[in-house]
């Protein structure tokens, strides 16, 4: 059995998780994902401002507070905190001079066959985890593996997996699943959080068998829960067809078994069958610039002020590019002014920027001139340029995977 | 009597790019024979308006029902100018909405 724990579902999740999962009790290794579509957009706008930059910068910290106590530990970090750079976090990894042993994967990026593309990545699997994991890495931070990979490399590292054990590394991947969005599986976020105390849940372990199944359980102590029902609730999140594909194996949600287990959820007869010949590639474009502003319109005659504020606006910057949607939260004759009142929300999106600033003026230049009860619940900014995400597919054959070892050399996956 | 379909079900609902998924269980083969029948993608859509078109899969393992709702986000979340733009509180949404379940289910 290896006990593989998660301790962060995004950029931005609980930054002392890491320490928690390293002291709380006992693992083989550590996994924390970073990376989602709009991380990929936002980690791509670093890097145009320095392409030294491009990977989770919290992960870096989180090492530098917690790397030393589980080299210490022999508990080994497996992250895709390297975004559109591992090879740069690993190098800040090397530079923290504790002496572990540094691996990363790279590969995925993909931006010769997207030109227009601010991010072009394809989504690696699990193999090249596992070659720098059976290197001797204490740590391995990746670009963009499946979210899940960070699971099933490490056990197909530990139990010597072939790359047709399709059963196992499908069961491995349902893990991954399980854990990829942190306290998700553990009561986060959760219809029936009433049931439980979800006042602090604890992050989410694995512990993978030889066969592929699991128990998803927690440290002791920690808060939320590990019930069929959460772990339900994290297997129905973001996923389509039953027919999970993956770079390695295709696992069939429809195999699933989960049973109540002494220390949490026991998840067995995963079935799995071999991966598609293509890779998904996530892609981010610039798709021009966006401003949006909230009216306000209080009591009586919503409709009618809304339709005066609507004419106004678009007489100031033009009607087109705006998209205005009208909550109707008022109730007639309430007795709180918030309760009153209605929102309006107006989106201008453009391809020029002068116009998504243009926005804001003509948005505060109407403070006095508009219908009555004029306000808004937060005055407009300059605009931010906004991403469009959409999925290709590449041949696997075309895209390299290769896992750069803790000695330099590389080994093509 | 019609009582929200929370009153039974949870669910979970996120993005893909521009798509929506929403999943949602229950928790005994009695409720999931009841559910199966009830949320047919007519009824999912009488319930929530605002979606288009949508793909529906069957996961009696799992005593679930998963929902692709395509297009509801446009080009995703960071173009998307929904209220909710990565359909986080879609799920909860739908759990709020009134149905007819029979009192043996409840």
């Amino acid at each position: 059995m290896i006990r593989i724990g998660n301790a962060s579902g995004f950029y931005g999740d609980r930054f002392s998780a890491v320490r928690e999962m390293l002291t709380g009790g006992d693992l083989d290794v550590l996994t924390g994902d970073y990376l989602a579509e709009l991380t990929m957009l936002i980690l791509g706008r670093d890097r145009a401002k320095d392409a030294s930059l491009g990977y989770a910068r919290t992960f870096l910290r989180q090492l530098e507070e917690n790397l030393a106590d589980a080299l210490a530990r022999g508990v080994k970090i497996v992250s895709n905190a390297g975004g559109l750079n591992p090879e740069g976090l690993a190098e800040a990894v090397d530079r923290l001079g504790l002496g572990a042993e540094v691996a990363y994967v790279t590969g995925d990026d993909v931006r010769d066959r997207f030109p227009d593309a601010l991010t072009a990545n394809a989504y690696l699997g699990a193999w090249g985890i596992a070659e720098c994991l059976g290197a001797g890495a204490d740590v391995v931070v990746t670009g963009r593996v499946t979210d899940a990979s960070l699971v099933v490399g490490p056990a197909a590292a530990h139990f010597g997996w072939r790359r047709d054990d399709f059963d196992a590394l499908a069961g491995a991947t349902v893990a991954g699943h399980v854990l990829e969005c942190g306290t998700q599986a553990t009561g986060g976020n959760y219809s029936f959080f009433t049931s439980i105390d979800a006042t602090r849940p604890g992050f989410p372990i694995a512990e993978v068998e030889a066969d592929g199944s699991s128990v998803i359980t927690k440290h002791d102590g920690t808060g939320g829960a590990v019930t069929v029902d959460t772990v339900t609730a994290q297997l129905l999140y973001e996923i389509g067809p039953p027919a999970y594909l993956g770079p390695d194996v295709v696992s069939h949600f429809d195999t699933i078994r989960l049973d109540p287990h002494e220390r949490g959820v026991r998840i067995s007869g995963v079935k799995g069958s071999p991966p598609p010949d293509t890779l998904k590639v996530c892609l981010n474009e610039l798709g021009g610039f966006r401003n949006s502003t909230t009216f306000v319109l209080t009591g009586l005659d919503v409709g009618a002020k809304a339709d005066l504020v609507h004419r106004q606006l678009e007489s100031a910057v033009g009607a087109e590019g705006l998209t205005w949607t009208l909550a109707r939260t008022d109730h007639p004759d309430a007795d709180t002014e918030e309760t009153a009142s209605a929102l309006l929300h107006v989106t201008i999106k453009t391809s020029d920027p002068k116009r998504a600033k243009a926005f804001s003026r003509a948005g505060v230049e109407l403070a006095l001139a508009s219908y009555p009860g004029f306000h808004v619940t937060a005055p407009p900014g300059d605009g931010t340029p906004y991403g469009v995400y959409r999925a290709a597919y590449v041949p696997r054959s075309s895209v390299p995977h290769r896992a750069v070892l803790p000695d330099g050399k590389v080994v093509e996956v | 009597m019609r009582v929200p379909l929370g009153t039974i079900a949870g669910a979970r609902s996120g993005d893909k790019g521009g798509d929506a998924n929403l999943g949602v269980w229950v928790r005994t083969d009695a409720q999931y024979e009841w559910l199966r029948a009830e949320l047919t993608v007519a009824r999912l859509k009488e319930l929530l308006p605002e979606a288009g078109e949508v793909d529906r899969y069957e996961l009696p393992n799992l005593k679930a029902l998963n929902f692709v709702l395509h297009g509801l986000l446009g080009e995703g979340v960071s173009s998307s100018t929904r209220f909710d733009p990565q359909a986080k509180a879609l799920g909860e949404w739908l759990r709020s909405r009134h149905v007819e379940i029979p009192e043996e289910l409840r």
